[in-house]
């Protein structure tokens, strides 16, 4: 019985041109997507490459004053530029902090449309204002962006609905279930059949269409085989949940029409509604602390501070003993009593920043818990975190920067409090940015988890339809 | 024919369970959402009013301090939140919310909600536009999708055969069976939302004339969708294509082509990186006169034009302070500077928007929300408005310290100090959105779009007579 179904349903699939028309359908979706992944992640990569170099001609042109200012030679630059006071160099010749592109970054946009990819911290300033943001147009945010991730989560379910709500229905509809029934096959079985023929079909068909895509595109996908493994089973566990449904559907609901709408119904509340309440929910839960009250608190600290800024300093170098006595001149400038205040300023604001950040934690905690309540969910969450556009992994970015902008500080503090040039030497000895991505845990277990749930569904409309079924099927027509 | 069709249509509809959840279920949702936009456009506002309160004490009690100090010190400009904003979020999440004005830079609106948010934001919100949007159009579907396949299906199209019935009588029932139940959902809605606005108490001025046109706007979106629904009924044999073919139309409409259009508007005309503007405005300033800058060429060049014109040989001599004057001088230069690589990105946007406009063509949903948010004051446009204000009362802002600077020191006195009461005296931040007449003439290419939309899905209905 199997083999003979599975010569009818390649017929009939050939016939009604479903297979031609889903392999165009799904070579043009992937190859699209593909494409904006591609150059979304060109575009980074170039963005990184040009503030690398820039940095590194204005480091030359910086070594370059150095050494005559060193040899004693007159130089046309601003004083407050010259690169051989520290905080100069802190603040006009700071290092880059990028957040470079994963290998698999095309397949998912995230939040990487959202946040920059690198920043350059400097010595002044507030590490709270620090914009991590990209200058996107917002309307391109709002719509969001066409990407391998999209056509996945949101469009594969409607081919899969389109491919399969009327596998039994449309048997009924035309008469031919009665010819099926007289055959020596239970009902969930005929239909299990065609449904995992339908699902080998389409599985195929996407691979080959993604290999193709990719294969066009040039990307070398074979470099990065494991990863493309677990791309391939989280896409094939998710379309196999949506058959599951399909099989549920067409089993216990009754004509095409009534299975199509059903099925849609349930596209609409696990990609649309059940997202979108989760969000709603999660920001209730743990709101965000207002930003405008928070540049207010800000304000009033910074009022507050400067009003106090000598005595500031005298404490400061009350706690650092050691600038008192490797420094002979003691002169003190607008900067000795800058830095002093900022550390203040930044000790006080601390635990405001911390919420902030403890916040956006648990409402990424509670997604990472609910986010088994839509598969559609779940999905585009891996598929970001495999991309390494996920929001912890800029969130992850966020920190090394802040501790790479403290690391920059102190490197160039003791040059300001101690007096001292900054000089050709000292110039291998800046602290050099290095991106550590973020450690993927688990994301292995995301197919395994979403076999388990279609696993369930299915015995469940298995076990289910076998008591009512020669009542349902057969009599309602 | 028209009414008869039309009661059994009605009927048949209300009669249907899943129909009646349907209905329901949206009827809840959009509660819901109002509800949550309530609490939080409330919420906004309240924050809005303290933020700026608490910043205009900050810097009135600024005490005696060099204007040029208090330049850098600063200010914050805040956006407001307006009452269409309920209806309509727009791109106000993707947008931040507060501007630092401060001497020789321009600042970008800092701190957009999205960016506090975690990925599940992009799946969208729970949201009165949400619904409006997208969910609506889905509940047509529902409703409109077997509208004549059905008479296929059953049998009945042979009945009405026989009967020698005028076509365009019978469309028109079928039409205004589906168009009602949507018309009245959505004036109740609006209904409802002017309620809530015009009982909100403190919060700007609401107009219900935008009230109005919104409601217009959407009523032409669903007569549009209603009429697709309709011609694709009519030209499928089976409810279950007609369903699918409806809902490919929904989902190309509405995801697909305004995703894809973001992809090619930024792929066509980029904006630079944060980072890369920067470096640009950098490169340009350097080139130019640095108001802190007394030894660079322009600041000479400037020195001998002033003196020149006074006709005194030292900058002592001059009646006001020269360091503050070429202090206003660099500002100016450096804000035209601005202006340039704003210009630029505004310019980007335009063309931006012109792709968005074009692929209109294929989807109702585009002009349909650019509209809307422009409507609600929640759009790009809005947000641009906005922060030229706030450039224009920084320039004004400098312009005012310099000057008395200038007017109140002499040459190298950098020690000079404002009174504590002068602060006060600084103009506070107004701002108001544009009227909705200018943002209707603003939008009159995408009202021709959804106009055309209009015509042409009716024009699309004359076709079914030949059923």
């Amino acid at each position: 019985m199997l083999s003979y179904n599975f010569k009818y349903e390649l017929k009939l699939l050939l016939r009604s041109k479903w297979i031609q028309l889903l392999s165009i359908i799904l070579l043009l979706l992937f190859g699209f997507s593909g494409y904006n992944g591609k150059e979304k992640v060109a575009k980074r990569k170039a963005a990184i490459t040009a503030a690398q170099d820039e940095v590194k001609k204005n480091d030359e042109m910086m070594l370059q004053l150095l050494d005559s200012i060193e040899k004693g030679m007159q130089v046309s630059a601003s004083r407050w530029t010259l690169p051989t006071s520290p905080m100069a160099v802190g603040n006009y010749h700071p290092r880059v902090a990028a957040m470079e592109s994963q290998s698999m970054a095309f397949i998912a946009t995230g939040q990487a449309d959202l946040f920059t990819h690198y920043v350059k911290p400097k010595v002044s300033g507030d590490d709270a204002a620090l914009n991590f943001t990209e200058m996107t147009s917002p309307v391109q945010l709002l719509f969001g962006s066409f990407d391998l991730a999209f056509v996945i989560v949101y469009l594969l379910p409607l081919l899969i609905i389109a491919f399969s709500y009327d596998i039994l229905s449309a048997e009924k509809e035309s008469g031919s279930l009665r010819l099926l029934a007289s055959q020596p096959i239970g009902i969930q079985n005929w239909v299990l059949q065609k449904l995992s023929l339908r699902f080998l079909w389409l599985s195929v068909l996407v691979i080959v269409a993604l290999v193709i895509t990719l294969f066009i595109l040039e990307i070398a996908w074979f470099s990065m085989f494991t990863a493309f493994m677990l791309f391939i089973s989280i896409v094939l566990t998710y379309m196999l949940f949506w058959f599951a449904l399909a099989f549920l559907v067409n089993l216990w609901v009754g004509s095409s029409a009534k299975n199509a709408i059903s099925l849609l119904g349930l596209w609409v509340l696990f990609v649309l509604l059940i997202p979108s309440t989760l969000n709603q929910v999660s920001t209730t839960l743990h709101p965000m602390p207002s930003r405008t009250l928070l540049i207010n608190e800000m304000r009033g600290l910074k009022a507050e501070v400067a009003k106090k800024q000598d005595k500031i300093l005298d404490n400061f170098l009350r706690d650092h003993p050691e600038y008192a006595i490797n420094d002979t001149t003691q002169t003190r400038g607008f900067y000795h009593r800058y830095m002093a205040s900022q550390q203040l300023v930044k000790g006080e604001l601390k635990p405001v920043i911390t919420t902030y950040e403890n916040q956006l934690q648990k409402q990424q905690a509670w997604v990472e818990k609910l986010k088994w309540a839509s598969p559609a969910i779940t999905v585009q969450e891996s598929l970001n975190k495999m991309a390494g556009t996920s929001t912890g992994d800029y969130d992850h970015f966020r920190k090394q920067v802040v501790v790479f902008a403290e690391t920059w500080r102190s490197y160039l503090t003791p040059f300001l409090y101690n007096n001292q040039n900054f000089t050709q030497k000292d110039y291998p000895e800046l602290p050099q940015f290095v991106f550590l991505p973020k450690p993927e845990s688990k994301l292995h277990l995301v197919p395994v988890i979403l076999l388990g749930i279609t696993t369930l569904l299915f015995g469940i409309g298995y076990i289910s339809s076998k008591k009512f079924e020669e009542r349902t099927v057969l009599t309602s027509f | 024919m028209t009414r008869k069709t039309f009661v059994k249509e009605s009927k048949e509809l209300f009669r249907d369970g899943r129909v009646r959840i349907a209905m329901f279920i949206v009827i809840l949702l959009m509660g819901i959402s109002i509800w949550i936009s309530t609490q939080h456009y409330q919420n906004i506002n309240k924050q809005y009013e303290t933020a700026k309160t608490a910043e205009r004490n900050v810097w009135d009690n600024q005490g005696e301090k060099n204007p040029h100090s208090a330049a850098h010190y600063g200010t914050y400009a805040f956006k407001p939140k307006y009452p269409l904003s309920l209806i309509d979020q727009g791109v106000d999440k993707y947008v931040g919310s507060s501007i630092f004005l401060e001497a020789h830079k321009r600042n970008e609106a800092q701190f957009s909600a999205a960016a506090d948010q975690t990925g599940l934001a992009r799946f969208g919100d729970l949201t009165p536009d949400f619904m409006l949007l997208f969910m609506i159009p889905l509940l047509i579907i529902l409703l409109g999708y077997n509208s004549f396949t059905k008479e296929h299906e059953m049998g009945t199209l042979t009945l009405l055969k026989s009967q020698g019935f005028s076509a365009w009588r019978w469309v028109l029932g079928k039409w205004m069976a589906l168009f009602i139940p949507i018309l009245t959902l959505t004036t109740v809605l609006f209904i409802v939302a002017g309620l809530i606005l015009s009982n909100l108490k403190d919060f700007g001025i609401f107009d219900w004339n935008s009230l109005i046109w919104m409601y217009l706007l959407y009523t032409a979106y669903y007569i549009i969708f209603v009429n697709l629904i309709l011609f694709i009924s009519a030209k499928t044999k089976k409810s279950g294509i007609s369903l699918v073919v409806a809902l490919s139309v929904w989902i190309v409409s509405c995801l697909a082509i305004p995703k894809a259009a973001s992809n090619i508007a930024e792929d066509k005309y980029p904006y630079p990186t944060r980072q890369e503007f920067a470096a640009n405005v950098l490169k340009d300033k350097k080139q130019g006169l640095d108001g802190h800058n007394p030894w660079s060429k322009e600041a000479k060049l400037l020195k001998e034009k002033v003196l020149a014109e006074h006709g005194v040989d030292s900058i002592h001599k001059l009646p006001f302070n020269f360091d503050a004057y070429r202090m206003q001088k660099g500002e100016e230069h450096e804000a035209d500077i601005y202006f340039k690589h704003y210009n630029y990105l505004k310019d980007q946007f335009t063309k931006q928007t012109k792709v968005y406009k074009g692929l209109a063509v294929f989807s109702p949903y585009l002009p349909t929300r650019f509209m809307s948010m422009a409507i609600a004051h929640t759009d790009y446009a809005t947000h641009w408005n906005f922060a030229d204000a706030a450039e224009n009362y920084r320039i004004a802002t400098q312009k005012f310290l310099n000057d008395d600077f200038a007017k109140n020191s002499a040459y190298g006195n950098w020690g000079y100090k404002a009174d504590a009461s002068f602060w006060k005296k600084l103009p506070v931040f107004e701002y108001s959105p544009p009227e909705l007449t200018a943002v209707l003439s603003q939008n009159t290419l995408n009202l021709a779009v959804l106009s055309t939309w209009l015509l042409g899905s009716f024009a699309l209905l004359s076709f079914i007579k030949k059923i």
